[in-house]
């Protein structure tokens, strides 16, 4: 006779395989993951708001097709914080709990760590905002990114730096992440092919509030911009405190601080600081619509990463109805077979998972805001 | 770039130094880390957005500034004190005879309840302090310096000043040094120990909260996990200058700050804070009562 102990496990098994299949069988999961708290909620915030408006229109008309019936989609929630650790763990959740795609994470340094999971589980990532080419080097299928790389975007802040504003000393700061350390070695990089060498170059702590020291010491360097790779928690810092110590640098920067909090908070300290980010989205025909909703939904304007993220669950969810499967290695393939048609225009993406192209522009901080320098 | 170091190791190493002090007080009289003190500091800081943001909407900012400023600061002085006393009636009391790491586990669990609750109730983003005192700057020997610098470090020197005299002079501040020396022996003699207790958390809730807001306006961000990493720097600073020591702790909070501004300055600022935790390694395996030695608010 079977022990007592040993049935009431075998039940409560078979009580949970049948909550997971009938779970499965009701929905089809995507998981979305990024900061959602903490000091860069704010984007966390944009990358909530597209995956949601993207999942919403699917379930308005029933859900995506699978296996000839309509299957509702639901999203499971990421919190990373930012932290690499955090990534992970999010990883293996969402692989665990049966996600077909992921649209995230926002940082590099915990897209790159949680990438290595998904690609062993089979689940398509899709980062709106990670830029460091790291990501898709590493020969994974199921990784891809609908924005672009910092190899591109140090290219042409090098040549802006170079040509538009004349400056020939440049400090470089960074925050010693994946993204911002990358951004800043790129830009460094393609400054030394013009022939400029930085006339300081150093890290600085995520998180820490006083910059004033490390400040100073550039400030020595006598440089005309200072290029910060980096986040806008840390950058709004840094351009109030070169004011306070009396450095009238000009402040460039990268696509992680093109965001409304870099002007709200800083002030006019931010006052014709240049960011790199993409052209105008809310220009783009194809954008209207989701701009619209937005703005009926949220009650405010679309952010940088908004769309990418709206595109990013969008993606996912046609290749999955088109192909009609759910697992990863066909949904990839499919991903890269065409040029999609996506709210940000046409979209193609290269064996590596990177967008084919994907150019950056300056914008400038300009009477409180963030104006396309032509 | 030497004055212009020093200039900003002091006025940080001010605020160190005000934190570390409730550190210090607390240790000195209950031989317990309250890590619960950072995220006192944190709330002061969201307490003068709070008051601010009121103060703005009756247009009281506009009309009278001196009277806002004071209440800035009076008003969370007033609620960190509360939250402080409260803080050791819930938390540290029940346990005041328990084995000792039972406190100190109470107060990690203070720490993430208070952080936390600010974050659910604030919201997550960062939050920008406005800037109520536009004092311009000027510059000394090529270095730049902030009225609100010079204000912060002004502030901060009164406040450590009132507290030498309360600590000296008055009779409670005797019984604060009473109940240090030997709490039953104390409670013998009459002193209301509960109550000595309850004051120094109030006080040191009191000087975290001006820490709070003057950090609130200088650096004009707050989020809710800048207690964390104050109250890390600040408790290094206490023990650097010897937990329990009033003047330790205000030597150890200028001494913290300015080894890292002038390390991040002239040598290297990725390892600023691998040299800051390499200098109290140091200095606790040579002189492990840390400089000023142990503790002792008799010692003022």
């Amino acid at each position: 006779m079977v022990p007592k102990l040993v049935r009431a496990l075998l039940v409560l098994l078979t009580g949970c395989l049948l909550a997971v299949s009938t779970a499965s069988a009701q929905t089809l999961k995507i998981g979305v993951a990024g900061p959602l708290t903490g000091d860069q909620a704010a984007f966390g915030d944009q990358l909530k708001n597209g995956a949601t408006l993207a999942v919403e229109e699917w379930n308005e008309k029933g859900g995506v097709t699978l296996g000839g019936k309509k299957v509702k989609v639901e999203i499971l929630w990421g919190d990373d914080r930012r932290d690499p650790r955090e990534g992970v763990s999010i990883a293996h959740k969402f692989v665990n709990s049966g996600v077909v795609g992921v649209v995230g994470h926002f940082n590099s340094s915990v897209s790159i760590p949680a990438s290595t999971v998904y690609s062993e589980g089979g689940v398509i990532q899709i980062t709106p905002a990670s830029t460091n080419p790291q990501l898709t080097e590493q020969g994974f299928k199921t990784v891809f990114r609908v924005c672009g790389r910092d190899d591109q975007q140090g290219e042409v802040a090098s040549n802006f730096i170079k040509t538009k504003l004349n400056a020939g000393r440049v400090a470089i700061l960074h925050d010693k992440t994946t993204y911002g350390q990358g951004l800043a070695d790129e830009t460094r990089r393609f400054l030394g092919k013009l022939g400029i060498k930085p006339a300081f170059y150093s890290g600085v702590v995520q998180g820490d509030k006083d910059f004033k020291p490390v400040l100073t010491a550039a400030k020595q360097a006598n440089p005309e911009v200072v290029y910060f790779g980096g986040i806008h928690p840390e950058a709004i810092l840094l351009v109030k405190q070169m004011r306070e110590l009396g450095m009238n640098a000009t402040f460039v920067s990268g696509d992680g601080v093109f965001i409304d909090e870099f002007i709200k908070i800083a002030g006019k300290s931010a006052e014709g600081s240049y960011i790199s980010f993409t052209p105008d989205q809310t220009k783009i025909p194809e954008a209207q619509s989701i701009i619209r909703k937005h703005r009926e939904r949220y009650r405010q304007e679309v952010g940088a990463y908004t769309i990418y993220s709206y595109v990013a669950a969008n993606l996912i969810l046609n290749s999955i109805q088109e192909t009609n499967s759910n697992k990863g290695a066909a949904i990839a393939a499919h991903l890269r077979s065409k040029a999609w048609n996506t709210a940000l225009g046409k979209i193609q993406f290269n064996p590596k998972g990177d967008v084919l192209e994907s150019p950056y522009v300056f914008w400038q901080v300009k009477g409180g805001k963030f104006v396309q320098v032509d | 770039m030497f004055t212009q170091q020093l200039v900003n190791g002091i006025v940080v190493g001010a605020v160190y130094a005000l934190i570390a002090l409730g550190y210090t007080l607390v240790y000195g009289i209950l031989q317990l880390i309250n890590f619960a003190h950072g995220e006192i500091y944190m709330l002061g800081a969201y307490l003068g957005i709070a008051v601010l943001a009121v103060l703005g909407t009756m247009g009281l900012t506009q009309t009278s500034l001196a009277l806002s400023i004071l209440l800035v600061f009076l008003i969370p002085m007033i609620y960190c004190a509360a939250y402080g006393v409260t803080l050791e009636r819930v938390a540290y009391r029940p346990l005041r005879d328990a084995p000792r790491l039972s406190p100190l586990i109470s107060a990690i669990g203070m720490s993430i309840f208070l952080q936390n609750y600010v974050q659910v109730a604030q919201g997550a983003r960062e939050k920008a302090f406005p800037n109520l005192l536009q004092l311009g700057s000027f510059q000394v020997m090529g270095a730049y310096v902030s009225g609100l610098q010079v204000f912060i470090l002004l502030t901060a020197l009164g406040m450590m000043a009132g507290l030498h005299l309360f600590i000296q002079k008055t009779r409670l501040g005797k019984a604060m040094r009473a109940t240090a020396q030997d709490r039953t022996m104390a409670a013998l003699v009459g002193v209301d120990v509960n109550r000595v207790i309850a004051v120094t958390f109030a006080i040191g809730s009191v000087l975290a909260a001006v820490a709070g807001v003057m950090v609130g306006m200088y650096y004009g961000i707050v989020n809710h996990y800048i207690g964390f990493v104050a109250g890390i720097k600040a408790f290094t600073a206490a023990v650097l200058g010897g937990i329990g020591n009033v003047t330790g702790a205000l030597l150890g909070g200028f001494l913290l700050a300015l080894l890292e501004s002038f390390w991040a300055g002239y040598v290297s600022a990725i390892y600023k804070d691998v040299f800051a935790f390499l200098v109290l390694v140091v200095v606790l395996i040579f002189r492990p009562e840390g400089i000023l030695g142990g503790s002792g608010t008799e010692r003022g």
